[in-house]
């Protein structure tokens, strides 16, 4: 493997670590219902 | 009070463009699949498979489904965010500018200008205008969401940020090319790279103009259907980063068994299998969100719509993964099975979604009461059958067409000439018109009956207030 591919790989390794990091706040116990206001104020926009 | 500022008038107008282009693109649609069985329907050098195909993919991809992206979007910002527009004159100028370039894009094509990339045909001017309208269309989206009421955004706003970036970025990194002359460019990128860069495109718009915008049509319109929220606002918001963290890397799924590095292949069907995983939990949040709800489906024709359209998505987002695996691909790729699973995703997952947000939009942006119900269902029932004729016939044709190609006499060579395979089609090519044009009737119902609503439709008293656009 060249540099370039371990780039390649590097960057994917990196956002995947993003991601996991972004579903541990997402399901967090603290922000349990902080995390589903959205769904109900939607749907009292008019 | 708000709600008086709210601007409709440029939601009603990309309303009206979009089925337009979208009305284009299918009659261009049966058009090209009579020219396959009836090779004398081609007339040259203007009116030949050849330029009339991409003038189909582009008028259904950019006209109809980009302009049902700008309609739905501009008003489900607004809605969301509470508040209106951004810019009203910038809204106005993307109208425009959008019908322009969609113009200037069939008439380059039709005289034969093309880049020769799959669904990035257009030459370079064209977009230096297609970068300029959608620079226009973010800012409004952008800056309209930044003064937004409620600080948590909700999951459509998501996708609608993701789709505006993700264009973006996918099509300036493609467009790069020296320019020649006025009509004429080449690619910045050589061979397989440039193949490899096509494709990492070609995917992703798929992913960031065929998925993101209608799951934020799907996430918006269900909810407001139904009058239930969603079953988990966290549940989307993982499966959208899950869904972008993903996408990115499929697009070599395209270029299997090609002098792409086999990593690079490896990876990409690896990552296309794993992209089941948030395209199914965006399915799943669907149909839960339906629980206690399922009767809707038998008294509420936009349900049915956009039920319909998310098992399509579930269906299109199982078989892509399968076709993503190398022994799979050897089979199908090259063969009719490929349009069929196009068919599917565009005729069944975004256009039926397209189709419930029209319905949906029209009595608040109007002020008047659909005008036939019956008629809507009667469009369900075409544009269903018809997408169901033309996939399922095609599915068959290119199973029967893998088959012949890879049949082999016990000497090694090949038992069926290229021909014979041809001929073989042709029963599934005219099954294939047969369909476009069931689905063509549907589209002709579906602008009858909205030409109606706006023409003689009864008003709705209650949302007069609020459909008082302006621009
Ligand atoms: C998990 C999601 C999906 C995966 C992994 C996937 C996978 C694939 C693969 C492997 C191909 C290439 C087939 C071949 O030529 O051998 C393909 C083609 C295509 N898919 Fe999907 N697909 C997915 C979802 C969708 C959706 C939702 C749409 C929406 C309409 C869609 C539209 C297309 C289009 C337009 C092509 C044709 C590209 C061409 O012109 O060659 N796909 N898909």
């Amino acid at each position: 493997m060249d540099l370039g591919s371990l780039l390649y790989l590097g960057v994917t390794f990196g956002l995947f670590v993003i991601f996991v990091l972004i579903v541990m706040r997402t399901y967090s116990r603290k922000r349990k219902d902080e995390g589903e206001i959205a769904k109900y104020r939607m749907l009292d926009d008019d | 009070m708000e709600n008086r500022a709210y601007n409709y008038a440029i939601v009603r107008s990309f309303v009206t463009w979009s089925v337009i282009w979208g009305l284009v693109a299918v009659l261009v649609g049966v058009i090209v699949s009579l020219q396959m069985v009836e090779p004398d329907l081609n007339f040259p050098p203007y009116l030949t498979f050849g330029r009339l195909r991409p003038i189909h993919t582009n008028a259904g991809i950019y006209g109809w489904g980009v302009g049902v992206i700008f309609a739905t979007f501009l008003y489900i910002v607004q809605r969301l965010c509470k508040t209106p527009l951004w810019s009203d004159k910038l809204a106005k100028f993307q109208l425009w500018f959008f019908n322009a370039t969609i113009i200037a894009s069939a008439v380059t094509l039709l005289l034969g200008y093309t880049t020769s990339k799959e669904y990035h045909e257009m030459e370079w001017p064209i977009d230096v205008m297609i970068v300029i309208l959608w620079v226009a269309f973010a800012i409004n989206i952008v800056m309209t969401i930044l003064k937004r009421k409620d600080e948590q955004m909700y999951i459509s706003l998501w996708y609608m940020l993701a789709a505006i970036i993700g264009v973006a970025i996918l099509f300036t990194v493609n467009a790069a090319a020296v320019p020649a002359s006025l009509f004429k460019s080449y690619s910045a990128y050589a061979g397989t790279n440039d193949a490899n860069v096509e494709w990492w495109f070609g995917h992703n718009a798929v992913a960031m103009a065929l998925t993101a915008p209608p799951l934020a049509m799907f996430y918006y319109f269900l909810p407001k259907t139904t009058g239930v929220p969603i079953y988990s606002h966290r549940l989307s918001i993982t499966a959208f980063w899950s869904l972008i963290f993903m996408y990115l890397w499929t697009g070599a799924h395209h270029l299997l068994w090609t002098p792409v590095p086999d990593w690079i292949q490896t990876l990409a069907m690896g990552f296309s299998v794993m992209l089941i995983a948030p395209s199914w939990g965006s399915v799943f949040n669907g149909y839960l969100s339906m629980n206690g709800q399922w009767h809707q489906m038998r008294e509420n024709y936009l349900v049915k719509y956009l039920i319909l359209g998310i098992t399509f998505y579930g269906l299109q987002t199982l078989q892509g993964p399968m076709q993503a695996i190398r022994t799979f691909s050897a089979f199908i790729h090259y063969t009719d099975w490929v349009p069929a699973h196009i068919h599917m995703g565009t005729m069944g997952w975004v256009s039926m979604i397209s189709f419930a947000s029209i319905y949906f939009l029209i009595p608040r942006i109007y002020g008047r009461e659909v005008y036939s119900i019956p008629l809507a269902n009667l469009q369900f029932w075409l544009i269903l059958v018809g997408q169901l004729i033309w996939s399922i016939s095609l599915w068959i044709a290119g199973v029967l067409q893998a088959g012949m190609w890879n049949a082999m006499n016990p000497d090694g060579s090949l038992t069926y000439t290229f021909m014979e395979t041809m001929v073989e089609m042709y029963p599934y090519w005219w099954a294939r018109v047969f369909g476009g044009l069931i689905y063509m009737a549907g589209l002709v119902v579906f602008i009858y009956n909205l030409y109606m609503t706006v023409s003689k439709g009864k008003p709705l008293a209650t949302q007069t207030a609020s459909v008082e656009g302006r621009a």
